[in-house]
């Protein structure tokens, strides 16, 4: 169970598309091979045609009854014991989610607007599927954006012939409503503040010391050019002609431009150093012309001489190119929203959204484009339902519910297995030889102007057809909740029907071991009994009572430990061990008490030296002299942090973690920490070294013992 | 040092970049076949340039070498990328100079991706992209679809002995020696136990082999009887509890006539479970299945080195390694190749010693140029020395035209040898091997061989600037002479902050200097010794008082340069320098202790105001 949670999760879906393309080939009663039917059209959005499709999606969204999403992403979980487990307390699952959401990118965003079309007595789906990209689109945001990859999920993707080139290059990028805020501040900061004169401000320029003759020859040349034109601007209201004339051999790199309706000499093809010395030319010789650096359209640095009649008409420049810088940097701020604006949407719309097992989506939907993922999932609920005040997850939908579990017929709640079994009739490619049935909810999905009653794009992993299958599962799974849609007017919001009550805005904070998280309070809710989820028999975990110990001899396993423990602390002490992975196990003991019982004999044991130590049946666990134990809530503080070693043991290493047993008991506890804090650097490494010393002797004894046995 | 001679503008002499350049791209599926080439192109060539294409560089801006580090710091830094970011294509190009100004080379461009073939969570579990150098190399028309989908593998060596633990496949056994050790009686009796068992065995297989049986009957018999079977011959498999059973198994197995072949099978942890003896009908039979297993051997290990053959044969040849900023690419080989990168850049410079005798850095040679001192990009020197220098060059490559044709991919490493080749040619460095008669390499190249450069980022000015300006005004000065400051009000200069400073407290009537390092943070500079150390000590001190102590109370903080040492040590990267001393400081009790020698390190210190990040 501890395997690859996201490579198991999508490979199961993998398997179950398998199983549609079997079907399919099976009823296809005709010589066709489904394969070579006319492909349905996927409605593939990048920032080509961004602007265009969300107009669009604009418009199904709000004629929609509800709207279906699905995410891809970059991977699940960063670290292999950050994977979810039996032994997750809720505040510990919602801290690996946090860390997957914050690690990992989003690259396909599939959204699904459904809208229940009377005339035709079915649903039109408007399947999209968007691929985005976080690239860096403010440059002066300081920002350095990075994304983890997994390994497996990116080679999961490739099978499916994910298009990674189309998300790196024509990707839509985002900005959170978090990033919107600090790019706004930065750029008020930076044209508004005392450091807007920056780039105008002619007092750092620095006095270079003219060493090379190169240079005051390069002086003397602009300085002539720039009197010749200031003159001809004076003296000839036609100046600008004159000056061409002059000066043919360097018109690449002057050029007379007006500038803010005033006469201006653009600077090209000057090296910085050559653009340092024209500064220093201007201050020093002419009162008139002001040296300006601009932007232009193409973002480019843009170095200008602009003239000014007055110091009045100055100030009045610089004012004017720090209001059209500001304007622009404000466009670009919003231009870097991108794909943000159909998060807003659906959140303005405040239609009913579906998922399924969708609480790391909206994690990710949170940090994403909301703002940092608060520290606790109470917080992360209430957030999350401020923004959505109406969700549904179909996988919650399917367990929660006995006549939809006697339509699954007890199998896999994966969406395509939920699909094919549900949706039969949209997953198999045959519109004559399978009669839909009354109970069967007609979808016909919409691209452009294609429509069709069945889609099943074969070979692809696209997330804008796995929204189209939740969206097509909630519709089932709806009918057979009693939900008749004939009845149903477009008016009525469909998140407030009676029959959707009991599971709207629940969603799985685990699946593995069935918390349900209850969106508008942020209660944790236990899966009722007549659930489908088949762990939920699985004894309940007292998490007080669990040792959590890493470190040890990497040869030792679960059943050698338990022996090892139940030597000392008797045979029914032990009631299970886990491995988190091969450095770190769980021991759930039979009593509280016995974990702060061995904590306490571990340290003893440590801290003696002697024949006691060595011969004592858990001198097997501390062989090495790494062993660590701690309570529960030592995983709970590895997990919130920020880094992710691969081996837990080394994680805990990284996180700073330098005792080797931390003792439950209140008091013990803060004598140990006091311990820690005046001994610093000087007392740890003897200490260690005691441990080594110990160490040695252990291993004396233990090949003494040896050869006497 | 050269002198820049008069300018020689020829550059229809000179060779130009050419996009009709053809680089072998190479992935899974030629991958086999490229590998008997370029075994003969490496044998048959004097040098080897190489060039990586990652998925990152850096973390934070600051994460980039900067001129304050040491070379300790600057291998930390290039460590961390090393360990987060991933390969995705490796350029080798074996190549020879012939006649000064005639190369030949062989490019090629590996496709990499760090697929788990063996399902044993190997190479890597995760790896880190940065957008914008992901965006940057997709605006050159990188090809990411090829590298994820058909992208070559590869193990560590390191990771190459792991796995073969961890799959469990049978080891032929080494010969064996006679233990010393007199055999205890538990010994004997085991022997005696194993030997029993093993003539008995042998005696069924030999009569059994005698009969032909109907296939049917032998696979019944097989199914009923659970006779075992290794590669369609007789086996039997005996489970061992120690190192010295399996010794005891071996020794004893001598002693039986020379058709049965011993195996080892190794248990997950890396101790060895059980012995298998696999029976063969005779001697020629013996070698048969004895010359079997080797290549079943020779098979599975370059399953499991994939890519990594190829840094195999590079180091194997032991020939000169040219690159360009070879302290962040051999990171990378290391960590991704070798094994795991030690903590201590002494430790990293050994260890790739062994592997690769002779690194030679074209930035080294590219200071011996002036103006090329602070050029870190090829295209821009190659244009340089092309506007600057007569130096021809041919290159001939006698490769076909490939399927990839059109892409651009991997036409670094063919610039490095361009680059190579022209700047020998300028500094007339005989790079020829067989010119200088030794087998070994010229006396100039070794000298500078296994030099890195520790700035692999452009500092100070954009390369037409004027150097001699810089160097004028070059003070050296200590580590320990510097203090890091932060908490200051934003968007402050150095001169401002200069200015508050000199009148908050009387050390600063001293001689000093501050320069920003970004926006956050600024480094004070106390010319004389033992200063910066007092100043730390009354910053963090209580009896602050005078205007010192309002700017503490604005959030004012100081520190030296070992915290930054930690930063660096510990890859404590934050959006700013600011955000990372901070983290640092916190971190005081980590587990590294600092070293008790603290290195005092020189650097140059420019005098401008600001260290310009935008330049890097």
């Amino acid at each position: 169970m501890n395997a690859q949670h996201g490579p198991v999760r999508a490979i199961s879906r993998a398997l179950s598309r398998a199983i549609i393309r079997s079907f399919s080939s099976a009823s296809s009663t005709s010589s066709r091979p489904p394969q070579s039917a006319p492909a349905f059209p996927f409605k593939n959005v990048t920032k080509l045609n961004f602007d265009a499709s969300l107009a669009e999606l604009r418009h199904h969204v709000r004629a929609s009854d509800f709207v279906a999403i699905d995410l891809e992403m970059t991977g699940i979980t960063s670290a292999p014991w950050r994977d979810s487990f039996e032994f997750d307390r809720s505040d510990v699952r919602y801290l690996k989610v946090k860390d997957s959401a914050e690690k990992f990118a989003v690259i396909q965003f599939g959204v699904c607007p459904f809208r229940w079309d009377s005339c035709n007595q079915s649903f039109v789906a408007h399947p999209h599927n968007f691929y985005i990209f976080p690239r860096q689109e403010l440059p002066s945001f300081g920002t350095s954006y990075e994304f983890l990859c997994q390994t497996a999920s990116i080679d999961f993707l490739a099978k499916y012939q994910f298009d990674f080139n189309a998300c790196i290059n024509e990707g839509i990028s985002y900005l959170s409503r978090e990033q919107e805020e600090e790019a706004k501040q930065c750029s008020n900061l930076t044209y508004d503040g005392e450091l807007s004169d920056m780039w105008c401000n002619l007092k750092d320029v620095r006095d270079i010391p003219l060493v090379s003759m190169v240079d005051i020859l390069f002086t003397e040349r602009m300085k002539t050019k720039f009197s010749e034109w200031c003159d001809g601007l004076l003296q000839d209201r036609r100046g600008e002609v004159q000056f061409q004339r002059t000066s043919e051999d360097s018109k690449q790199q002057l050029q007379v431009v007006f500038f803010k309706m005033r006469p201006a000499l653009s600077l090209d093809g000057f090296t910085s150093h050559q653009l340092n010395l024209i500064q220093l030319v201007i201050k020093k010789h002419f009162k008139d012309l002001s040296y300006v650096s601009v932007n232009n359209e193409n973002s480019s640095l843009q170095h200008l001489v602009v003239y000014t009649d007055s110091k009045d008409d100055l100030k009045l420049l610089m004012k004017e190119v720090k209001d059209e810088q500001h304007k622009g940097a404000e466009m670009k701020i919003q231009a870097a929203i991108g794909f943000r604006h159909v998060i807003d949407l659906l959140s303005s719309e405040k239609k009913l959204i579906v998922g399924h097992n969708c609480f790391l989506d909206f994690a990710h939907v949170y940090s994403k484009f909301i703002g940092s993922l608060p520290l606790t999932a109470e917080v992360f609920v209430s957030s999350i339902n401020n923004y959505f005040p109406h969700i549904i997850d179909t996988k919650m939908l399917l367990n929660a519910n006995y006549v939809l579990q006697q339509r699954m017929r007890k199998s896999s709640t994966s969406l395509s297995s939920a699909f094919v079994l549900l949706c039969p009739q949209i997953a198999i490619n045959s519109r004559s030889t399978h009669p839909a049935s009354d109970s069967c909810v007609k979808v016909e999905v919409q691209v452009n102007d294609l429509r069709s009653s069945s889609w099943n794009p074969g070979a692809t992993h696209e997330a804008g057809y796995d929204a189209f299958m939740t969206g097509c599962v909630f519709a089932q799974a709806c009918s057979h909740l009693g939900i008749d849609f004939k009845l149903h007017e477009p008016s009525e919001n469909l998140a407030h029907k009676e029959q959707l009550q009991k599971h709207i805005n629940l969603l799985y904070l685990s699946w593995t071991n069935g918390d349900i998280i209850d969106l508008r309070t942020g209660n944790k809710v236990a899966e009722s009994s007549g659930s489908l989820n088949l762990k939920k028999r699985c004894p309940v975990i007292l998490f007080e009572n669990i040792v959590l110990i890493w470190g040890f001899c990497s040869k030792l396993k679960a059943n050698e430990l338990r022996e090892c423990i139940s030597k000392v602390f008797g045979v029914r002490s032990v009631v299970s061990v886990y491995h988190l992975d091969k450095t770190a196990v769980f021991v759930q003991f039979s009593k509280t008490e016995l974990v702060s019982d061995f904590l306490i004999l571990k340290d003893k044991l440590e801290r003696s030296d002697g024949p006691i130590s060595v011969l004592h049946p858990l001198a097997k666990l501390l062989e090495g002299g790494n062993t660590c134990a701690a309570s529960y809530d030592t995983y709970k503080e590895i997990c919130g942090s920020p880094i992710s070693e691969l081996l837990f043991a080394d994680q805990a290493r990284a996180v700073g973690i330098k005792w080797k047993s931390k003792l439950v008991e209140q008091k013990v506890a803060k004598e140990s920490e006091q311990d820690e804090n005046s001994s610093e650097e000087n007392i740890a490494p003897s200490s260690s070294k005691k441990v080594k010393s110990l160490n040695v002797e252990l291993k004396k004894q233990s090949t003494l013992l040896h050869c006497v046995l | 040092m050269v002198s820049t001679p008069p300018l020689l503008r020829r550059r229809f002499l000179c060779t130009t970049v050419s996009k009709n350049w053809t680089v072998k791209q190479v992935t899974k599926s030629n991958f086999q076949e490229s590998l008997e080439d370029i075994k003969n192109h490496i044998s048959s060539s004097d040098f080897i340039a190489v060039s990586l294409q990652k998925t990152g560089s850096y973390s934070a801006p600051l994460h980039r070498v900067l001129s304050i580090d040491t070379p300790e710091i600057a291998y930390w830094k290039a460590k961390y990328a090393a360990e987060r970011f991933q390969v995705l294509q490796f350029a080798v190009c074996p190549f020879s100079i012939r006649a000064s100004n005639y190369v030949i080379a062989h490019p090629y461009n590996f496709h990499l991706f760090p697929r788990d073939e063996l399902k044993i969570g190997m190479p890597s579990y995760s790896f880190s992209c940065q957008t914008s150098y992901l965006t940057a190399t997709a605006r050159e028309g990188f090809d990411f679809n090829s590298c994820i989908y058909d992208g070559i593998s590869y193990l560590s060596r390191m990771q190459e002995s792991a796995a073969k633990t961890q799959m469990g496949n049978p080891i032929p056994s080494p010969d064996v020696i006679k233990s010393s050790s007199v055999p205890t009686l538990a010994d004997t009796l085991f022997v005696q136990r194993i030997r029993s068992r093993i003539k008995h065995w042998k005696n069924t297989c030999k009569s059994s082999s005698l009969k032909t049986d109907e296939p049917l009957l032998w696979s019944i018999r097989k199914i009923v009887l659970g006779n075992e079977e290794y590669r369609s011959r007789p086996c039997m498999t005996i489970d061992v509890c120690s190192e010295r059973q399996v010794q005891l198994v071996l020794e004893m197995l001598e002693d039986f006539s020379d058709d049965l072949v011993p195996l080892i099978i190794p248990a997950k942890g890396g101790s060895i479970q059980a012995v298998r003896v696999v029976w063969t009908s005779s001697k020629e039979e013996k070698e048969l299945f004895e010359r079997e297993l080797q290549n079943v051997e020779e098979e599975e290990n370059k399953k499991i080195r994939g890519f990594r053959e190829v840094i195999e044969l590079i180091s194997a040849s032991q020939k000169p390694v040219v690159s360009h900023n070879s302290l962040n690419d051999f990171t990378f080989i290391h960590s991704k190749f070798i094994a795991p990168l030690p903590p201590k850049v002494d430790e990293f410079m050994c260890s790739l010693r062994m592997v690769f005798p002779y690194v030679l850095e074209l930035n080294i040679l590219m200071k011996k140029i002036g103006p090329l001192r602070k050029t870190t990009n090829i295209s821009a020197a190659i244009s340089y020395l092309k506007n600057h220098f007569l130096a021809p060059i041919d290159i001939e490559i006698p490769h076909k035209a490939t399927v990839n044709e059109g892409k651009v991919h991997g036409h670094n490493a063919l610039k490095i040898c361009l680059l190579f080749a022209k700047l020998c040619s300028i500094l007339k460095i005989s790079p020829s091997v067989i010119e200088s008669g030794n087998e070994d390499l010229a006396p100039t190249l070794k000298g500078l061989a296994n030099i890195f450069s520790r700035f692999s980022t452009n500092l100070e000015e954009p390369v037409d600037g004027n150097i001699s300006f810089w160097s004028s005004s070059t003070r050296k000065v200590m580590s320990e002479h510097l203090v890091f400051l932060w908490g200051f009000k934003g968007g402050i200069t150095a001169g401002m902050l200069k200015g508050l400073l000199r009148e908050s407290h009387d050390i600063f009537s001293r001689e000093f200097d501050v320069k920003l390092v970004d926006k956050s943070t600024a480094i004070v500079v106390f010319w004389q010794p033992g200063l910066s150390q007092t100043f730390v000590d009354i910053i963090n001190s209580d009896g602050i008082s005078g205007s010192l102590r309002e700017l503490v109370s604005d959030g004012l903080k100081g520190t030296c340069y070992e915290t930054y040492k930690r930063v660096c040590r510990l890859g404590l990267w934050e959006l700013n320098l600011a955000g990372s001393l901070d983290r640092a400081l916190m971190k005081t009790d980590c587990y590294l202790e600092d070293d008790s020698k603290r290195i005092q390190s020189e650097m140059y210190w420019y005098n401008d105001d600001v260290i310009n990040l935008e330049e890097l």
